[in-house]
């Protein structure tokens, strides 16, 4: 039930701000990349925001938060101020750049950044970190904790996570209920700060800098001493006039005519079938299922002969002994390997062209000069891979399954096939960045570079101290475990940062991609 | 509904203000543009005057700087897609899926405009017939000819009968033959379609177009009816034919002539002369005493039609 619960609170946090977002594209056509500029300008904070905490921690300035803290109402004051100035003045660099350009004349504008803003910390401080504290509570479930040699307030922190994560499993839906206060409070402080540009009047820079700054201090502080759902209707108090002037100060332009939605979704369904076939014709979909079944049925079957391999070498004769018997663990390990080297240059190589390809060769003009919406255009090239891909992952992992089961101990196969969807996951944020490269170049050859250097990019955020477990080579790991009879190490938290991920590179491909020129 | 009531029944296309601007370049100048319900409309300029700027922008393919266009009463220029079943539009080069066969390809367009079932084969039908793509309906696109895939590209332009056609080039990749068969293919659409045909070739727009307007530099400098704008230059130019025996002519008759106030410009190809005039009376009264009076025998005197080139160039220039 808690599975389900956090996956549903989790899905909830990082899929409200992306709703809210559409409903405010087609309402008002505020354009996807004020979205991606508010995520800047929240990432980019953090950037000064976390070393000036250490800093000031380091200073004894910030001290502990509890209850019994010593100095708690000043390091909530602390806490409070600095997060209230390092994002506002984020906010400010943002709107700045956008006002010397001309790109954020409306209110509405104004909100599509705070989205941004808010809505990528509901991903990642919400989402991510939800999910990768409930992973490693599930992962203590039955440990003394007092074996953890931890110091005595980590101790209390977990403890107090513990009794939570073991009583109502309703209780993590408070964790989505205070992320959508703060994305209001974040779209209302975005909208003061494009107040202080649009009407040249720093009091409202001002304003939304002691606001953040007081509604952060009185949460770290009154949140050791309230219940949880006490804290919760504090906030919502406190949020409430936020609430109130987003309300007075919505736009009032007359809406967008757009075509339906139902329409659009119906154009979407329409070139997703155009996709699959096209993936039949040009044998694509042969090609791709093709490899992965090779890789899927050759793992097993390398793992087992490997040691005779050697053995038969005279060269290598005098290894033989020193080849320990092969098990299902090393047949998984010879799949993840090759799945994973060989399918990323699969996504790289098959989703380059896909919207580059099409617009060297002037198929988009085309297309959409026809009332085919571009967003329909650009996610039916992901949905089209994401199901060839779908279909490759099970071939092979049934293959891998089946010659593990003949040639070695049989792996427990609910487990095993998750992980292999787990493996899935990590390859479609690879084909996700590939898709993005592609909307953002106007060559195949342009896209493989902006696709590469995005996926090094995620590579090397894996080897980051503390976050690098949150990458999707995370998934690797974890999905090497499953189904051995071994105890696993679940990594929600990199399954829900690939998620999103993938739901971010798919919004900037859509951001560029609207507005280019074809 | 609004739109609606901007637009007179009689304008298929309407465009204000409208321009697009790349960096310090103006591609296309602020443009007020109507274009008649069932004209042909030649939209004429050289290479990189904005012709197909103007077709991206009344395509939603490109963005506005400033202004806005409307084709058959609904406003193109805010990026509403159910706009586009307004019009056809067929691009400079054309392109489609290779593994596709044309009646795939039409299928899949006429599906983007929703047409029913049985609409969508009836008209599948109809205009694999109309461009003469019958035979080659199963086979790839892959395969076909620069012509082929120009008439394909009609057949998708209509597919959903649009009360516009917009084209842009469509003559220009071609040789003659195929050339012959898109204009009349055009030319066959005429009263059923309002066509905007953007071109430099000046003999294609000349034979099918009934309206012109010219466009330089981003700007557009006329819009005329096309045998307005022929009669309006037909009294201006003067043939001399001169006879071989008075070649080359005697500097001291070019000079005089090209001391006339009448004269506006004068161009000699071989033994002809071609004089441009500003006020016809005039020189009908003195271009013969100064012919007579250096000796110039002449063998054909004639007021004749300009080519659209020739006032093409005389506007453009």
């Amino acid at each position: 039930m808690v599975i389900l619960t956090t996956t549903l609170s989790v899905l909830l946090m990082i899929l409200t701000p992306v709703a809210a977002a559409i409903l405010l594209r087609r309402y008002f056509a505020v354009r996807w990349w004020l979205f991606l500029v508010g995520a800047a300008t929240f990432v980019g904070s953090q950037l000064y925001h976390l070393p000036l905490n250490d800093w000031l921690t380091d200073l004894g300035w910030i001290g502990p938060v509890a209850a019994d803290a010593p100095h708690l109402l000043r390091t909530a004051a602390i806490l409070g101020l600095s997060a209230g100035i390092c994002e506002s003045v984020a906010r400010a660099l943002g709107y700045g750049l956008l006002f010397r350009f001309g790109r954020a004349q409306q209110r509405e504008d104004g909100l599509m950044v705070g989205l941004g803003h808010g809505g990528i910390e509901a991903m990642l401080v919400g989402g991510v970190l939800t999910a990768a504290t409930v992973s490693s509570l599930w992962a203590l479930r039955g440990v003394d904790l007092q074996t953890l040699n931890l110091l005595p307030e980590q101790l209390a922190a977990v403890q107090r996570q513990m009794s939570l994560f073991e009583g109502s499993p309703l209780t993590i839906f408070f964790a989505f209920g205070e992320r959508l206060i703060a994305l209001t409070l974040h779209v209302f402080l975005s909208v003061l700060v494009w107040r202080a540009f649009a009407e040249r009047q720093p009091l409202y820079f001002l304003a939304a800098l002691f606001y953040h700054s007081f509604f952060d201090a009185t949460a770290v502080y009154v949140a050791q001493f309230l219940e949880i759902w006490q804290a919760e209707l504090l906030f919502l108090l406190l949020a409430l006039p936020a609430l109130g002037l987003l309300i007075r100060w919505w736009p009032d332009r007359p809406l967008r005519r757009l075509q339906p939605l139902r329409a659009e979704i119906a154009l979407f369904w329409l070139a997703l079938g155009k996709e699959l076939r096209q993936q039949w014709q040009t044998k694509r979909l042969l090609v791709v299922t093709a490899v992965f079944l090779l890789f899927g049925l050759a793992s097993p079957l390398v793992a087992y002969f490997t040691p005779q391999i050697i053995g038969s070498m005279e060269e290598a004769a005098m290894f033989a002994d020193l080849i320990p018997e092969p098990s299902n663990r090393d047949a998984i390990a010879q799949y993840v390997g090759n799945i994973t080297q060989f399918g990323f240059i699969l996504a790289l190589l098959l989703g380059m062209g896909a919207v580059a390809g099409e617009k060297e060769r002037g198929l988009t003009p085309m297309i959409l000069s026809k009332p085919m919406p571009r967003w329909a255009f650009l996610l039916s090239k992901f949905a089209a891979q994401t199901l060839v891909y779908l279909l490759g992952f099970t071939l092979s992992g049934l293959a891998v399954y089946y010659y593990t089961y003949l040639l070695f101990e049989p792996l427990t196969f609910g487990p095993f096939m998750l992980g292999n969807y787990l493996l899935f996951t990590w390859l479609l944020t690879f084909a996700a960045v590939t898709l993005l490269g592609s909307a953002l170049a106007r060559t195949t050859g342009a896209a493989a570079g902006i696709a590469l250097a995005g996926s090094v990019f995620i590579f090397l955020g894996g080897s980051l101290p503390n976050y690098g477990p949150l990458f999707p080579s995370g998934l690797i790991g974890w999905a090497s475990q499953l189904g051995l009879e071994t105890a696993v190490a679940p990594n929600a938290g990199a399954f829900t940062f690939s998620l999103v991920l993938i739901l971010l590179s798919l919004i900037a491909a859509v951001a560029v991609f609207e507005v280019e020129e074809l | 509904m609004f739109d609606s009531l901007l637009l007179d029944a009689e304008v298929a296309i309407r465009c204000r203000n409208l321009s697009r601007r790349y960096g310090p370049v103006e591609a296309l100048k602020p443009l007020d543009l109507d274009v008649a319900s069932g004209s042909i409309f030649g939209f004429l300029g050289r290479n990189g005057a904005g012709k197909t700027t103007t077709m991206r922008l009344l395509t939603g393919l490109a963005q506005p700087t400033s202004g806005t266009a409307w084709i058959a009463g609904t406003q193109v220029t805010e990026g509403n897609g159910a706009a586009r079943a307004q019009f056809g539009y067929l691009p400079q080069e054309p392109a489609f899926y290779k593994w596709m066969t044309p009646r795939d390809y039409l299928h899949y367009v006429a599906a983007m405009f929703f047409l029913p079932a049985a609409q969508r084969k009836r008209r599948v039908e109809e205009m694999l017939e109309l461009v003469g793509l019958q035979e080659a309906s199963r086979r790839r696109i892959g395969g076909f000819s620069g012509g082929m895939k120009q008439r394909l590209g009609i057949a998708q332009a209509l597919i959903h009968e649009p009360p516009v056609l917009l084209l842009d080039e469509p003559t220009s990749a071609l040789d003659p033959a195929g050339r012959y068969e898109i204009l009349q293919l055009i030319d066959g659409l005429r009263g059923r379609v309002t066509v905007f045909f953007s071109s430099h070739i000046l003999g294609d727009v000349e034979r099918v177009c009934d309206t012109i307007g010219i466009i330089h530099e981003g700007e557009l400098l006329t819009v005329a009816a096309r045998d307005e704008l022929l009669a309006d230059y037909a009294t201006n130019i003067l043939l001399l034919e001169v006879a071989r025996d008075c070649l080359p002519l005697p500097e001291r008759f070019t000079a005089a002539l090209e001391a006339q106030p009448w004269l506006a410009g004068l161009t000699l190809d071989d033994n002809h002369l071609r004089l441009a005039v500003h006020d016809t009376a005039v020189a009908r009264q003195a271009i013969l005493p100064l012919v007579v009076a250096h000796d110039i025998i002449l063998t054909r005197y004639e007021w004749v039609r300009p080519s659209l080139e020739e006032i093409f160039l005389s506007i453009s220039t």
